[in-house]
């Protein structure tokens, strides 16, 4: 973990999103799916971004409207502290890997559809799928984004793509289907999720379905205690032992 | 004028509690000792400040803990922070940091939550064997009232072998100064971040918790100005610091030393900054 500046060396729109390119190369190699930066974009807190990219000399990050990166342009300079957090666990044992995501938090799922992230790809008949929620067709523009190979499930609340409704009637067949599950989501949804696992699957192993949960941060570090997530045993941090948990410990 | 100094935070104490400059950070914000170790250049500070700790382990806070309040008129803005002293316990943090307190090159003050006399005398009991501890930070209950607060330093002092600081809330500190010395303080800390209300729209309830942010600035160095002008113990200025020119304030109104919270979560180098600020450079006239 180190404080540095990184360098916005590009930016391009991507959609409704902006792409940044942030070289940063101390933090990079220490960054993962999950893991995160808290970046000083101008408020009294940092802000936390997450890879949607990796690369050994730095990351992407894929910024919504409205976001305060959304004003960062080429030459820009971001101070970072980082890399921060435990990251997705994917078990070497994986085979049939699973992702759960709405639109806005799906660019911090996208590194595990990174080839260099997917070293457990080369096993025979790996496979990942994706389900993903929106309010309607437009906002399924990052779909263009992952790679052809991903086998894509989408639901959308109007019915304007894909299933008509909520992803959740699409889970359970999936959770049967799948090995692991790394879900970022709104949290709202994770006591649903939790109980379909539950329901289907008999047993499932530590870690078996992980998600997702960032409250605000001050620190980052774990001093301040300001980012308690209430799981089975107490509370615990999202910055230090978070901010991947098991969907099941969750309250 | 240079600041440089060598900063003498107990001066009647037996052990004194000597600092090499007048910077360190406030209490609950710079964890137990080893969360900021390679962000901070603890070697350049003047002490770390340690906790807070309490006598048997606390959960802390049902979340939202944190809570982002709107810069207003082109400010930085704040936060308000809940933990509810999270932390697992004196004797475990003992365990847990004692060696890197020993290892620590600038001296380490804990700051003990004095929610009550047994509570305050049972942390300093359990610390004050402690040789890595140079000083211990007594906070108050921003309720406690003068007789409370005097039960609570007597217990603290009782069982302290190290210096005793006791923290002052905001509001009635000017009220509870002269008490704290007399009840046995070596220095005091003025202030305790104060505390505030916000309405929590996501979970629709009320958070009550610790403000932090420029603006506590003016606040605190107000009370501060009058706490200095009752009691000829030394005081450490605390509260809103975010630069250099925010400590300079406070030493200029008195204070022997300064802490820094809240801009060390978002710029943790701020406090090597501001040590060798005051250290080196020359005050502006």
């Amino acid at each position: 973990m180190i404080q540095t500046d990184a360098l916005a060396t590009d930016v391009e729109t991507s959609g409704p999103f902006a792409r940044v390119v942030l070289a940063a190369p101390t933090i990079a190699l220490g960054l993962a799916p999950g893991r995160f930066v808290l970046a000083d974009l101008g408020g009294y807190l940092r802000t936390p971004i997450f890879p949607a990219w990796l690369e050994d000399e730095g990351f992407d990050v894929l910024i919504p409207p409205g976001h305060p990166a959304a004003t960062l342009r080429p030459g820009d300079e971001v101070n970072l502290i980082g890399p921060l957090g435990q990251g997705f666990e994917i078990p070497t044992t994986t085979s049939r890997l699973l992702l759960v995501a709405d639109t806005a938090h799906l660019p911090v799922l996208l590194p595990l559809t990174q080839s260099r992230n997917r070293v457990f790809q080369k096993k025979p008949g790996f496979s990942i799928a994706l389900l993903l929620s929106a309010p309607t067709v437009a906002e399924l523009y990052l779909i263009r984004l992952l790679p052809p190979a991903l086998e894509v499930h989408t639901a959308t609340a109007d019915g304007s793509a894909g299933h008509g409704g909520s992803a959740l009637n699409l889970f359970p067949d999936l959770v049967r289907w799948a090995d692991c599950v790394c879900i970022a989501d709104d949290p709202a949804t994770y006591p649903a999720l939790a109980e379909t696992v539950r329901e289907v699957r008999v047993g499932p192993g530590h870690r078996f379905a992980q998600a997702l949960v960032v409250p605000p941060m001050a620190c980052g570090v774990g001093a301040c205690h300001g980012c308690g997530v209430e799981v089975a045993r107490g509370t615990k941090l999202a910055c230090t032992d978070g901010p991947v948990f098991d969907l099941l410990e969750l309250r | 004028m240079s600041e440089e100094a060598i900063v003498e935070l107990a001066p009647n104490h037996k052990a004194g509690l000597t600092l090499a400059n007048p910077v360190m950070p406030m209490a609950g914000c710079f964890g137990l000792g080893t969360e900021y170790a390679r962000l901070v250049d603890v070697e350049s500070l003047g002490a770390v400040v340690v906790g807070p700790v309490t006598a048997r382990p606390r959960r802390g806070a049902a979340p939202p803990r944190t809570i982002p309040l709107p810069p207003s008129q082109g400010g930085l803005g704040g936060v308000l922070l809940h933990t509810g002293l999270a932390n697992p316990g004196v004797a475990a943090v003992v365990r847990r940091y004692g060696r890197a307190w020993a290892r620590s090159p600038a001296p380490v003050i804990v700051h003990v939550a004095g929610t009550s006399p047994d509570e305050a005398a049972s942390c300093c009991r359990r610390l004050s064997g402690v040789e890595a501890v140079a000083g211990i930070e007594l906070g108050l209950p921003s309720t406690a009232d003068p007789d409370e607060v005097a039960a609570i330093i007597r217990a603290a002092h009782t069982a302290a072998s190290q210096p005793l600081i006791v923290r002052l809330p905001l509001a009635g500190a000017a009220a509870l100064c002269e008490v704290a010395v007399e009840a046995g303080a070596n220095a005091l800390t003025v202030a305790a971040p104060p505390r505030g209300t916000v309405w929590h729209k996501p979970s629709d309830r009320f958070v009550t918790g610790r403000l932090y942010g420029p603006f506590v600035l003016p606040l605190a160095l107000c009370t501060f100005r009058r706490v200095a002008e009752l009691v000829p113990v030394p005081i450490i200025g605390c509260g809103g610091i975010h630069s250099v020119e925010d400590a300079r304030a406070f030493l200029r109104a008195g204070a022997v030393a300064i802490q820094v919270g809240g801009a060390l979560w978002r710029d943790p180098a701020c406090l090597a900054h501001i040590a060798r600020s005051l250290s080196t450079a020359a005050e502006p006239q």
